[in-house]
């Protein structure tokens, strides 16, 4: 195999590839990437961990074709440092060389014929504008769990119908949703995927940049899988496994007071007023006409306060929240204004965006969060 | 043990050496014959420490050490090496001696014996359908924690930890080897329940077919409080 190719293309498509190989790989072969290297002038690098797989095409001047295996966190180290010049990568024998300018790296290979197939790509179900899906995930993975207690809610559950796609994630204290408009192939279709948040996190940031992402789905099958493609990078991953909580029925029918604060005024004031909140313990809000204060800490403890302005619409209300879940939500808004609604002091909080004062909020983005009770 | 309080500075001579000097300190003389010092501080740490077996003699200062006010020297003698620990007293404020007896030692909270015994009241955490066959199943080479049935009939034996470490799967590897070989079990599959799993556990578990499986001991012991979360 002997081959050349730019410097950027190569350490970008190095980037992608390595995303799914694993920390502590059972096989060695699994921390290996995979170089192909074909007569039409085209270079293929591919990573498997039997969950994830990546894959990624880049236009390489192919001189002699072939294929070999090394390692795949070596090769994205050594790629990410090159200087900005042609890099040309040589079998020699059980060695890959990589020389760029003056500087040259000897690579030991593993046996290809050792490394697993990649499943196959799914048959495209449609496609999705890439800044939106990337925004919808963001904005959605925030609430996924981190516990693998409960492995379900790591992930974020993707239902589609027709050409609409809804996204949900929760941890059981808060609950983020957000519905986005994409092009189904069959403008029928209906189905539901659970995918890890980290994995569609990692997917959406990095296909983001492309202006259509090609979205794949199995379901029903032996094996379940969900596979991504924009621009000549792909990566599938096998579904989580498991019925999600019947969580959509969590958001309240009816909302007895809402109020409209500058979402980023409320941001900074948030992380001001819980600089002194400690460990485990909430910011209290307290909406009156036209003033909203915030308060943290409380008897013995360091104590702050401060008010923002805002819009009051029904009874005045004190409710109190984990700052940073709060902040999470704030952050995931994208809106000069957030509108909080409300049923009860007790009762869970929706966070959703608006940017018109005198208009109505956004509804297809909303984040529900369990207040925190205060003593007394 | 005998509990003293005293003004005093000490020297530990031998492989190391190192002084303290005169402060308010607390001799601890334990029955085995280990002396600590304690200062009103560093939670379980002695200030300094002579480890069982070792002679505590009680003897005169000699002339220059009584000129500068010590009343009392310790000689805390190793019984197999040549560290000393040697306490000047200048002034006692509190001496007293209590008979403890023998201690019964630590007893761990049986986490996990109660995680096991719950895990059986509440199999259907491993999967719907599935049934307990029995708690403490014996094999030749000792009791698996829980033999199960899954939701089509196929036997699981389930290991509980604490904490899910290495050496749990290689246990819970060899009942799975052995079991395997009874015609009227086999196939057994395995799963590593725990508190917390590892991740070189987890990938050796894991790779060996094993399902890992998280468990919340608040929420199997129904201490879960609800009420701070959506659902």
């Amino acid at each position: 195999m002997k081959f050349r190719v730019e410097r950027d293309a190569l350490a970008d498509a190095v980037a992608w590839a390595a995303r799914a190989l694993p920390s502590r790989p059972p096989v060695p072969v699994l921390a290996g990437l995979l170089l192909e290297a074909d007569e039409v002038g085209v270079l293929r690098l591919s990573s498997f961990d039997y969950e994830v797989s990546a894959r990624v095409e880049v236009p390489a001047e192919v001189i002699d074709a072939g294929t070999a295996l090394v390692s795949g966190k070596l090769l994205a180290d050594i790629s990410r440092s090159l200087p900005s010049k042609p890099v040309d990568v040589t079998t020699d024998g059980s060695k890959v060389s990589v020389t760029c300018g003056s500087g040259r790296f000897t690579l030991l290979t593993m046996p290809v014929e050792e490394y697993p197939t990649l499943p196959v790509m799914p048959d495209a179900s449609g496609t999705v504008a890439g800044d939106i899906f990337t925004q919808a995930v963001g904005q959605v993975s925030i609430a996924a769990s981190r516990d693998e207690t409960l492995p379900i809610l790591t992930g974020i559950r993707c239902e589609i119908e027709g050409d609409q796609i809804t996204l949900l994630a929760t941890d059981r204290y808060r609950l983020a949703m957000r519905t986005l408009p994409w092009h189904p192939g069959d403008p029928g279709q209906s189905s539901v995927a659970l995918v890890r948040a980290r994995t569609l996190s990692d997917v959406a940031k990095a296909l983001g940049t492309s202006a259509d992402v090609t979205l794949a789905l199995t379901t029903g099958g032996a094996t379940e899988m969900i596979g991504f493609e924009a621009g000549g990078r792909r990566t599938t991953s096998l579904l989580v496994e498991g019925d999600y909580p019947k969580v959509r029925a969590l958001f309240p029918d009816t909302v007895a007071t809402y109020a409209l604060v500058g979402t980023q005024a409320l941001t900074d004031a948030v992380k001001r007023v819980a600089l002194v909140a400690e460990r485990n313990t909430p910011v209290r809000l307290t909406f009156t006409e036209g003033l909203l204060t915030l308060e943290a800490g409380q008897g013995e403890d360091a104590q702050a306060s401060e008010a923002v302005e805002s819009t009051l619409v029904g009874d005045e209300l004190s409710i109190a929240f984990n700052p940073q879940f709060l902040l999470d939500g704030l952050g995931a808004l994208n809106s000069p204004l957030v509108r909080l609604s409300f049923t009860q002091p007790t009762k869970p909080a929706v966070l959703s965006p608006q940017t018109d004062p005198e208009g109505s909020d956004d509804s297809s983005y909303r984040y529900l969060l369990m207040p925190v009770r205060i003593a007394g | 043990m005998r509990l003293v309080i005293a003004r005093c500075s000490v020297d530990y001579a031998g492989r190391l050496t190192a002084h303290l000097p005169l402060a308010n300190r607390l001799l601890m003389v334990k029955a085995d014959g280990s002396v600590l010092v304690h200062s009103d501080g560093g939670s379980y740490k002695p200030l300094n420490w002579m480890s069982p077996p070792a002679k505590l003699t009680v003897g005169k200062p000699d002339e220059t050490a009584a000129e500068v006010g010590v009343t009392e020297v310790w000689t805390v003698q190793s019984a197999k090496t040549d560290d000393r620990l040697i306490v000047n007293l200048h002034e006692v404020l509190h001496d007293s001696n209590h008979e403890l007896g023998v201690d019964p030692g630590l007893v761990k909270d049986g986490v996990e014996a109660h995680l096991q015994k719950l895990l059986a009241e509440q199999v259907n955490r491993l999967g719907d359908g599935w049934q307990l066959v029995r708690r403490e199943y014996m094999t030749a080479i000792g009791p698996v924690d829980l033999l199960v049935k899954d939701a089509s009939g196929g036997s699981v034996a389930v290991e509980i930890k604490r904490r899910g470490e290495i050496d749990g799967v290689e246990q819970l590897t060899r009942y799975l080897e052995l079991m395997n070989r009874d015609p009227l079990l086999s196939p057994v599959a395995g799963i590593y329940a725990a508190q917390e799993i590892k991740p070189q556990a987890r990938v050796l578990a894991e790779d060996r077919g094993i399902r890992c499986v998280i468990l919340d001991y608040n929420e199997m012991r129904g201490l879960d409080d609800v009420e701070t979360r959506l659902f």
